[in-house]
C-alpha cells in the first residue's frame, strides 16, 4: 500500500506516492532522478548516499522515506548556484580529490555539514567529519586537502 | 531494506494511537526510531515477519531535562543532540561522551538513545556507557508504564525483557557522586564498525586515590549481552588506584566472559584484547580526575 510523501528537495516541493519500505535513497534516485546521490553498499556502511535532512547529514539508504515526511532534503545537486559550483565542489576539482568519483558526492555533503558548523576546521575535525565516508581510491589525503582549501584553512 | 511482508509505515502521535497499531499488527509490528540498525537486523534474518514499521519519533519522546537527581532523556533524542547536553563535559559522564562520539555523523544524527537500547545489540557503544552510569529505562505500553534498571533489559543476543507492545519512552541517568569519572573505549576495524571490544568503566576516587563504587561493563562480543564484571569490580572496590591494580582488575574478567568468534575476530582475540581495554579504560577514567 502506497502512502503520500511530501518532501522539499533542493528547494522544490514534491508530493509522491511511496511504498512503506521505500528508502530516501530510492525516492531520490528512482522517483526524482537525482543520480548524484550514489547507491554504494546500500547498508549504511560506505557513505556514498550521504544527503542532508533538515541540515543534518544522514545515510539516505538507511532512512525510510516516510520517516522524514515533511522534511527539507539537500542533495549534491542542491549545492552551488546555477553554473557556479559550491566552494567545496570547486576545491575537490582543484585539489585533485576525485579519482573514480563514486564517493565524491557523499564526501562533499559530509564536508558541507562540517563547514556549516565549523567554518575553519583543523585536520582532525575534518577527518572525523568524513569518518563515515569510504574512499577506495585516494587514500583521503587530497580529500582532506580539498576541504581545507574550501575552508581557507 | 527489503522487508517482504511489510504492509504499513505508521507514525503514531500518541500512546493511544500506538496501542491501536499494535492491536492490528501485534508481533508483526517493529518499533523503530532512527532506524539506523534496521539493515543490521534484516541482514541477520531477524525481520522476516515484520508487517508494519512503527516510527516512534512523533510521539513527543524527544525531551531532555536535568535536575539534582540526574538526567531524563527522551527515547527519541538522537546522539548528536545528547552529545551537546550541558554538563556532558563532566568527568563523570565521560563514558557517555566517548560512546556518543563513536559513530560517524550520519549515524549520530539519526540514532536514538532508546533505539540503541531496544535493539539489544552487545556491539553497541552507548548502552555500555549507560550501564556504567546505572541508567534506568522507563517504558510504556499505552496503558501502563514501568521503570527497570538497564541491567535488567537484556536477556540475550538481540533479545530483551520488554513485553510485546512495550516501548522505551525515556532513560534516566542518575547524577554520579562527586569525584567520579567514567570512560568508554572501543576497538573497531573502521569508523563505521560495530565494536569488537567495548568497555565502559566508572570509578569514584577519594583524595588518597581509594576507589569506591566501581563499574566495569563489557560489550562488543565479550558476551552475548553487555555484562558487568563483578570480579573486576571486586578487585577495584576499596583499593588504591594504580597501574598494577588496573591490570589485576583486567585479568579478573577472564572467568566471567564468554567471548564470541565471528567473521571479524576470534574469541581468543576478544578475550585478550578485552583485558587490555579494561586496563586502558580504567586509566582513561582516572586521568579525567587528576
Amino acid at each position: 500500500m502506497k502512502k503520500t510523501l511530501v518532501l522539499t528537495v533542493n528547494g522544490e516541493r514534491h508530493e509522491l506516492q511511496v511504498s512503506a519500505d521505500a528508502t530516501l535513497l530510492r525516492v531520490l534516485r528512482d522517483e526524482l532522478g537525482l543520480y548524484g546521490t550514489k547507491r554504494g553498499c546500500d547498508t549504511s556502511a560506505c557513505g556514498c548516499c550521504t544527503v542532508h535532512v533538515d541540515g543534518n547529514s544522514v545515510y539516505a539508504c538507511a532512512v525510510y522515506a516516510l520517516s522524514v515526511d515533511g522534511s527539507a532534503v539537500t542533495t549534491i545537486e542542491g549545492l552551488g548556484n546555477g553554473d557556479r559550483l559550491d566552494p567545496l565542489q570547486d576545491a575537490f576539482i582543484r585539489a585533485g580529490a576525485v579519482q573514480c568519483g563514486y564517493c565524491t558526492c557523499g564526501m562533499i555533503m559530509s564536508a558541507r555539514e562540517l563547514l556549516a558548523g565549523t567554518p575553519k576546521p583543523d585536520e582532525e575535525q575534518i577527518r572525523h567529519a568524513i569518518a563515515g565516508n569510504l574512499c577506495r581510491c585516494t587514500g583521503y589525503t587530497k580529500i582532506v586537502d580539498a576541504i581545507k582549501m574550501a575552508a581557507g584553512s | 531494506m527489503a522487508l517482504p511482508e511489510l504492509k504499513e509505515f505508521c507514525r503514531p502521535q500518541s500512546a493511544a494511537e500506538l496501542s491501536s497499531v499494535f492491536e492490528t499488527y501485534a508481533d508483526g509490528a517493529l518499533f523503530v526510531a532512527g532506524g539506523t540498525f534496521v539493515h543490521g537486523l534484516e541482514a541477520r534474518g531477524l525481520l522476516s515477519g515484520v508487517q508494519a514499521l512503527v516510527d516512534l519519533r512523533r510521539m513527543g519522546l524527544d525531551t531532555v531535562s536535568a535536575d539534582d537527581r540526574g538526567w531524563r532523556v527522551g527515547a527519541t533524542v538522537n546522539f548528536t543532540r545528547l552529545g551537546k547536553m550541558p554538563g556532558i563535559d563532566a568527568p563523570a559522564f565521560g563514558a557517555l561522551r566517548d560512546a556518543l562520539a563513536c559513530p560517524p555523523p550520519q549515524i549520530r544524527n539519526m540514532a536514538t538513545i532508546g533505539g540503541s537500547i531496544a535493539a539489544s545489540v552487545p556491539f553497541f557503544d552507548v548502552p555500555a556507557a549507560l550501564l556504567a552510569l546505572d541508567a534506568v529505562v522507563i517504558t510504556g505500553t499505552g496503558v501502563a508504564s514501568r521503570e527497570l534498571p538497564l541491567a535488567g533489559v537484556y536477556t540475550g543476543l538481540f533479545t530483551n525483557s520488554l513485553a510485546p507492545g512495550e516501548y522505551i519512552s525515556s532513560v534516566f541517568v542518575p547524577r554520579p557522586a562527586a569525584r567520579t569519572a567514567s570512560a568508554y573505549l572501543k576497538l573497531e576495524t573502521n569508523a563505521n564498525d560495530l565494536a569488537l571490544i567495548g568497555v565502559a568503566v566508572r570509578v569514584t576516587m577519594d583524595a588518597s586515590r581509594r576507589i569506591s563504587d566501581p563499574r566495569v561493563v563489557l560489550g562488543g562480543g565479550l558476551n552475548a549481552t553487555h555484562i558487568r564484571s563483578a570480579a573486576a569490580e571486586a578487585v577495584l572496590k576499596g583499593a588504591t588506584a594504580s597501574e598494577e591494580l588496573f591490570q589485576r582488575a583486567a585479568e579478573a574478567i577472564g572467568t566471567e566472559i564468554k567471548p564470541m568468534s565471528d567473521h571479524r575476530c576470534s574469541a581468543e582475540y576478544r578475550a585478550a584484547m578485552g583485558k587490555v581495554y579494561v586496563r586502558r579504560a580504567l586509566q582513561r577514567a582516572i586521568d579525567r580526575l587528576v
